[in-house]
């Protein structure tokens, strides 16, 4: 019982990291709080659908099409709305949370809710590990979980372009003193977060159906792990994936399926009212400031 | 040089045809009811070293942020040989050649000084000058580092920017923006914070700059080190030019003794304070 608890714990994590972490980029990168982040993860699991059984494409293909094409709206969505109000807090997540409930409600109104709206497994099978049944797509889960954890760490730590945007991601002074467009750079920033959004959407959503709830469901989580983790913190995301993932399961299996949404909204509240700014988050100093 | 974001050989014609280097003209800032800038004009020739000064709050620091874009200017104009640089984003502004260090240094401390480079050698202004290639930026970033002071054989480059004494901090900000290889190069107080031994220091570098054609501003308070290398200087008070000229002669100026000496100023009072330096 404990094992099995923990090892679903474990997977739980890699889904709220995978959750959390475009989000999280978009705001480390270029400070944009994208509400209409559950829209984009829902978009790209119906538009995978769509290619599938309305277009007939190969599984693949469609998956891969509707990654790239949810990266695309990200960025039209900067460039078309966002650009606009960019600078206004207030305004830019006025306006991707309006964004966010037109897309999903328009699914919605589209009809695009019942059991047949989800996506079939990429890898079939399962494994008996420790004493528990594990399916292969949730240790793709894992995999794909722990390959983009590593990857973005590789990369903001060692390649000169990931240092490059760290740099812009903390300092917007040094990256127009050195001839940085901040909009293009926001445009790829809130673009990989749809994309990143996107490739959890396709590895998760065969785990449960598509439905515009789901939508509000991911933003949630997202918000969730990065309030406790604290904002733009690659580190507190994953560490906020964790507490909030291993809490979660061990709710559920020691004390009661029924607590388990509490856990993270306690948690949330915990963490706002001791340190506001996230357990790996710091306020910029008021001199930092332009 | 000419591929850099549409300066076009037209333009640099012209430049050759004697349009000033940078013809500042009428330029006014108003932050609500503080006039921080108002009504300056100059005109700065290639190669010069012109030194801006004036008492604190001057508005000295505004008329370099005007420059560089950082503060759009409520009146006035800004040309760069030639085109109106006024209304254009910092970004756009550094593409064009001019690049600015600020007063206040903030490299990322974690990091080996050499590697705080890698956001100036990846400028769309660098990439524009070599055509999208830039060869090995370490090896860029660690050439750039010795030309300001980092001696290579201590390694000076590879230690982390948080534990460089402020003089390394400001010739790391230099070696930043002489990445850029800008034509005109804005130094906002690059001597501030520094010990005399350091300021001695850094005084060959930009000697050497300027033997290389380059163009300087130079915002300083230590005057004595600024007038030993400016061509020119500006004097600046409660953001108006009250002087313009040589370094000796400036000084010697009632409106600039008044500025700078407190009781001075007080028996000065009378005198007009726009009076322009010939």
């Amino acid at each position: 019982m404990l094992i099995g608890t923990a090892i679903y714990a474990l997977i739980n994590s890699f889904i709220l990291a995978l959750m959390a972490m475009g989000f999280n980029l978009t705001f480390g990168i270029s400070g944009v709080a994208n509400f209409a982040y559950g829209a984009f993860y829902v978009m790209a699991a119906y538009g995978a659908w769509i290619f599938t059984h309305k277009a007939g494409l190969p599984y693949g293909v469609a998956v891969m099409l509707s990654i790239g094409l949810t990266t695309m709206g990200g960025a039209l969505m900067y460039r078309f709305v966002l650009m606009r109000v960019r600078g206004q807090t207030l305004s830019e997540v006025i306006a991707t949370f309006g964004m966010g409930l037109a897309i999903l409600e328009l699914f919605r109104y589209m009809g695009f809710v019942g059991f047949e709206y989800t996506l079939p497994n990429l890898v079939e099978g399962s494994v008996f590990f420790l004493g528990v049944y594990v399916d292969y797509q949730r240790l793709l889960i894992v995999a794909v979980g722990a390959l983009m954890v590593v990857g973005l760490w590789l990369f903001t730590r060692f390649t000169s372009l990931g240092l490059a945007f760290r740099g812009i991601a903390q300092d917007e002074r040094t990256a127009l003193t050195f001839g940085m467009d901040p909009d293009r750079i926001a445009t790829i920033a809130v673009a990989f977060g749809a994309g990143l959004a996107a490739i959890a959407a396709v590895v998760i959503v065969p785990l449960g159906t598509i439905s515009p709830e789901e939508g509000y469901d991911v933003l949630i989580k997202a918000l969730a792990v990065c309030i406790i983790g604290g904002l733009g913190s690659t580190g507190g995301v994953i560490a906020a994936s964790f507490l909030i993932g291993f809490a979660e399961r061990f709710t559920d299996a020691y004390i009661g399926s029924h607590w388990t949404m509490i856990v993270s909204l306690a948690a949330i509240l915990l963490v706002l009212a001791v340190k506001p700014s996230g357990l790996f988050g710091h306020q910029k100093e008021l001199e930092e400031r332009i | 040089m000419d591929r850099v974001d549409g300066v076009d050989p037209v333009d640099q014609r012209r430049d050759d045809d004697g349009h000033p280097f940078l013809r500042v003209e009428g330029l006014g800032k108003r932050f609500g009811g503080i006039q921080a800038v108002a009504d300056v004009s100059l005109d700065l020739a290639r190669g010069e070293l012109l030194g801006i000064i004036g008492p604190n709050g001057s508005g000295k620091t505004t008329l370099v942020n005007l420059i560089s874009g950082f503060v759009r200017p409520s009146a006035g104009e800004v040309r760069f040989r030639g085109r109106r640089i006024d209304r254009m984003p910092p970004h756009r502004i550094v593409r064009l050649g001019i690049a600015r260090t600020f007063q206040m240094v903030r490299p990322f401390y974690e990091l080996p000084a050499y590697k705080n480079m890698i956001i100036p050698l990846f400028s769309p202004r660098v990439r524009g000058l070599v055509g999208g290639k830039y060869g090995d930026r370490d090896a860029v970033a660690l050439d750039l580092l010795e030309e300001v002071g980092f001696e290579r054989d201590a390694f000076v480059a590879y230690k982390p920017a948080g534990a460089l004494p402020q003089g390394y901090l400001k010739r790391l900000e230099l070696a930043k923006a002489m990445a850029l290889e800008p034509e005109l190069l804005i130094l906002d107080e690059l001597f501030s914070g520094l010990s005399l031994a350091e300021v001695a220091s850094i005084v060959p570098i930009i000697e050497k700059l300027r033997q290389g054609g380059m163009t300087l501003i130079m915002i300083e308070h230590r005057l004595r080190e600024l007038f030993r290398i400016a061509d020119r200087v500006v004097v600046l008070n409660h953001g108006r030019k009250i002087a313009d000229g040589p370094p000796a002669a400036v000084m010697e100026m009632d409106a600039v003794k008044s500025a700078y000496l407190g009781a001075a100023a007080e028996t000065a009072e009378t005198s007009d304070p726009e009076t322009e330096a010939p």
